[in-house]
């Protein structure tokens, strides 16, 4: 009996085993009861109002097709970075997700798991006319697209236009004029006349971006951050470096341990009068004051090379599993169609790249001219931390922290991005 | 006949938990081994092979010391605290006097044990915070405003206060282990102790340390493995920064694979902790086991 009970329990645990294992190869989407299509959806926005928004489209959605079933997952936008990575390494890859242009995306579509997109956006012009053309580049490799890009979004210095009244301060031009204001803002008695969340190293990339952007000459930048033909020996990364560590002087100790949206609080509260933020914020300030504020462009820095009034951002879109049930396409379409992005933009401020879905409307008059830029923008300069390899861009971003810290030099970085840089061609 | 069955039972009896172990750990861990000497990429298939060319790499790494340091700076501190402090505290709470209230302070060292590791750090990502963080707040209440610190932006503060709550957490785990060896102990070692006239203080050198000496060495090894592979921590609280001043080897790791998608070094790094945890086991045991013969 008790050999009968023992031989039993063995049996048990070797099946859950054997299921165990059998379970995580059937897990593989479309679940065939009773026709029911599951399609796994991870975008990266747990947070409002997105979060929201987008359960109550699958919930719309879902309603419409009573044969799908839509499982929704989120996590924020570091997580997601490092999560996504993750996911694309095996099987797993949700059906929809979100994802950013350029070399993100580039990373995700060298794995062979996404799908290509070319055939369903020709197959459905109705649709693909409607968004914007030259959105799509920062998807499109070798000639295929593999993502949709859905919002649209450019950087700049958010400024709140009381305090410069006050202090009769211009929007400055130039980058010496730039610091003339913090000087002046500073004796004013804000002790943070700008201000950053260090801590999320995305932040300081972006800074690094445009400066460099600014500063170097096109042709460098092309060929540095293209992996293959990397060098980063141009003087003016040096510079770029020297620029970002005087600017970090003026936001204060607290930057290294704060985040981002402490950052954008802080702004929002009037402690900090300039913060550089994405105008997907502007939406968020307004929601959390009723203060007035503006933006301007990073200023031309002088003796730079690059173009004065190109626009660091880049759009963010949708991308496909390559094993994606064509219910996963359709519900694509659902969520880049020019009803779900008007309504998208309302809900949540952001501008999006369907024609048609941004207008007085659904937008506040400080969102709109903000379109006005990203429309009229000479060129989009993609995130730094898209635009280059990430170990690089970690090094750069990492270096970033040290330099508010006063632990690491210019030339100490830029060093080692050289050697990471020869590292990478081999 | 009968005899042949009986030697079956006891490995039918391991066989599944041998079957997981295999699949779940010793296969990963030569496969990695393995890894540590190619270079690729999660998003790819293909590995190239290069040799010794990681640990070279690993040599130079900067961050590697640094986070080998912080490894160390937080196995000398846990062992002081979540050994020596915890067994002062157990001793303490086995007091006959505390025996009436000791248990009430058992649950409440014991609480920050069954919180999860992540609340816990977010919670002190608010205690540390330098704008409304409860830690500043309290130095400025108490006329202390000098020694206010933005302490998770500072490299050399980060680590350290990453260090300290993580002492706040075990604290608790150790004291409990050390309970219940000094429950253990024979009450007329006391007896006969106090019939010679021994203070408190002489008792616990004289009694309890010798006789809780296993306890103490098993929670040695405990702590210091753990402070090796400790991860949630720096990971929540910094993610590693400033810079990489409170990077552990573990965080560095992580990184390194899932953030840099350097897979091949990062098992490097990966068999580096390996050793050097295994080592630590080893003269562990080997002091142990000196410790039982006496």
């Amino acid at each position: 009996m008790k050999r009968l009970m023992s031989i039993l329990v063995i049996a048990v645990l070797m099946l859950s085993l054997v299921a165990c294992s059998s379970s995580a190869s059937n897990g593989e989407k479309t679940s065939s009861n009773k026709d029911v299509v599951e399609i796994n959806f991870f975008h990266r926005w747990p947070n409002e109002p997105r979060k929201s928004f987008y359960d109550q489209k699958v919930k719309e959605y879902m309603k419409a097709h009573p044969n799908v079933k839509i499982n929704v997952d989120s996590v924020l936008n570091d997580s997601y970075k490092e999560k996504i990575r993750v996911l694309v390494s095996n099987d797993n890859l949700p059906d929809v997700f979100s994802s950013w242009s350029d070399s993100f995306a580039q990373n995700l579509v060298s794995s062979g798991r996404i799908m290509p997109l070319n055939d369903i956006l020709a197959e459905d012009k109705e649709w693909s006319d409607k968004i914007i053309e030259s959105q799509f580049s920062g998807f499109t490799f070798d000639g295929k697209t593999y993502g949709v890009p859905f919002t649209v979004d450019g950087k700049a210095f958010f400024y709140n236009k009381d305090i410069f009244k006050k202090n009769n301060i211009e929007i400055p031009k130039t980058y010496d004029e730039f610091i003339a204001v913090l000087d002046k803002l500073q004796k004013a008695g804000y002790e943070t006349p700008l201000v950053e969340g260090l801590t999320n190293a995305w932040a300081i990339s972006h800074y690094m971006g445009t400066i460099f952007q600014r500063v170097i000459d096109p042709a460098v930048t092309a060929k540095d951050y293209n992996e293959k033909t990397a060098e980063f020996t141009d003087a003016g990364y040096v510079k770029g470096l020297e620029i970002f560590k005087e600017l970090t002087k003026y936001m204060g100790d607290v930057s290294t341990a704060i985040d981002h949206e402490a950052a954008r609080n802080m702004f929002a509260s009037g402690e900090a009068p300039i913060v550089y933020m994405q105008f997907a914020e502007i939406k968020m300030v307004e929601d959390q004051s009723k203060m007035d504020f503006g933006f301007f462009d990073f200023p031309e820095i002088e003796g730079g090379k690059g173009d004065p009034s190109e626009l660091t951002g880049a759009p963010e879109g949708w991308m496909l599993s390559k094993n994606a049930p064509k219910e996963a396409v359709d519900f694509l379409k659902f969520l880049t169609s020019e009803e779900t992005a008007y309504e998208f933009t309302k809900v949540d401020g952001q501008l999006n790249a369907i024609k048609g879905a941004v207008d007085e409307g659904n937008t506040s008059p400080a969102i709109m001219e903000a379109y006005q830029i990203v429309l009229n923008a000479s060129k989009t300069t993609p995130w730094f931390d898209n635009a280059v390899n990430i170990k690089l861009a970690d090094i750069f971003m990492r270096g970033g922290q040290s330099l508010a810290n006063g632990q690491e030099t210019p030339k100490g970085i830029m060093k080692e991005v050289q050697t990471e840089a020869k590292r990478l061609k081999k | 006949m009968y005899r042949k069955k009986i030697k079956l039972m006891p490995i039918l009896f391991l066989l599944p938990s041998i079957a997981l172990l295999l699949v779940f750990i010793y296969i990963p861990l030569i496969q990695n081994f393995y890894n540590s000497f190619f270079d690729f990429s999660v998003f790819s298939q293909t590995k190239t092979f290069v040799g010794l060319e990681n640990f070279k790499v690993l040599l130079t790494d900067k961050v590697v010391s640094v986070a080998l340091l912080n490894n160390v700076k937080y196995a000398i501190i846990s062992v002081v605290f979540q050994v020596g402090i915890a067994l002062v505290l157990a001793y303490i709470l086995e007091d006959r006097i505390f025996s009436k209230i000791a248990p009430f302070f058992r649950v409440v060292y014991f609480i920050p044990v069954m919180i999860s590791i992540s609340v816990i750090a977010l919670l002190f990502g608010f205690v540390y915070n330098p704008q409304m963080g409860l830690l500043n707040s309290f130095l400025e209440l108490v006329g202390l405003e000098s020694l206010a610190e933005v302490w998770l932006g500072n490299s050399t503060t980060a680590i350290y206060a990453v260090i300290a709550m993580s002492q706040w957490q075990s604290i608790g785990f150790i004291t409990m282990l050390f309970i219940v060896a000094i429950q253990k102990i024979p009450k007329e070692l006391y007896e006969a102790a106090d019939i010679d006239g021994a203070g408190k203080i002489r008792k616990f050198f004289s009694i309890t340390i010798p006789q809780v000496r296993e306890a103490i060495f098993v929670n040695t090894l405990i702590t210091i493995t753990g402070s090796m592979l400790v991860f949630n921590e720096p990971y929540i609280l910094t993610n590693g920064g400033p810079g990489f001043s409170s990077m552990t080897m573990s965080v560095h790791l992580y990184q390194t694979g899932f953030v840099k998608d350097n897979m091949g070094y990062a098992s490097t790094l990966a068999v580096i902790i390996f050793i050097l945890t295994a080592l630590l086991a080893l003269i562990q045991i080997r002091l142990s086991r000196t410790g039982k013969d006496d």
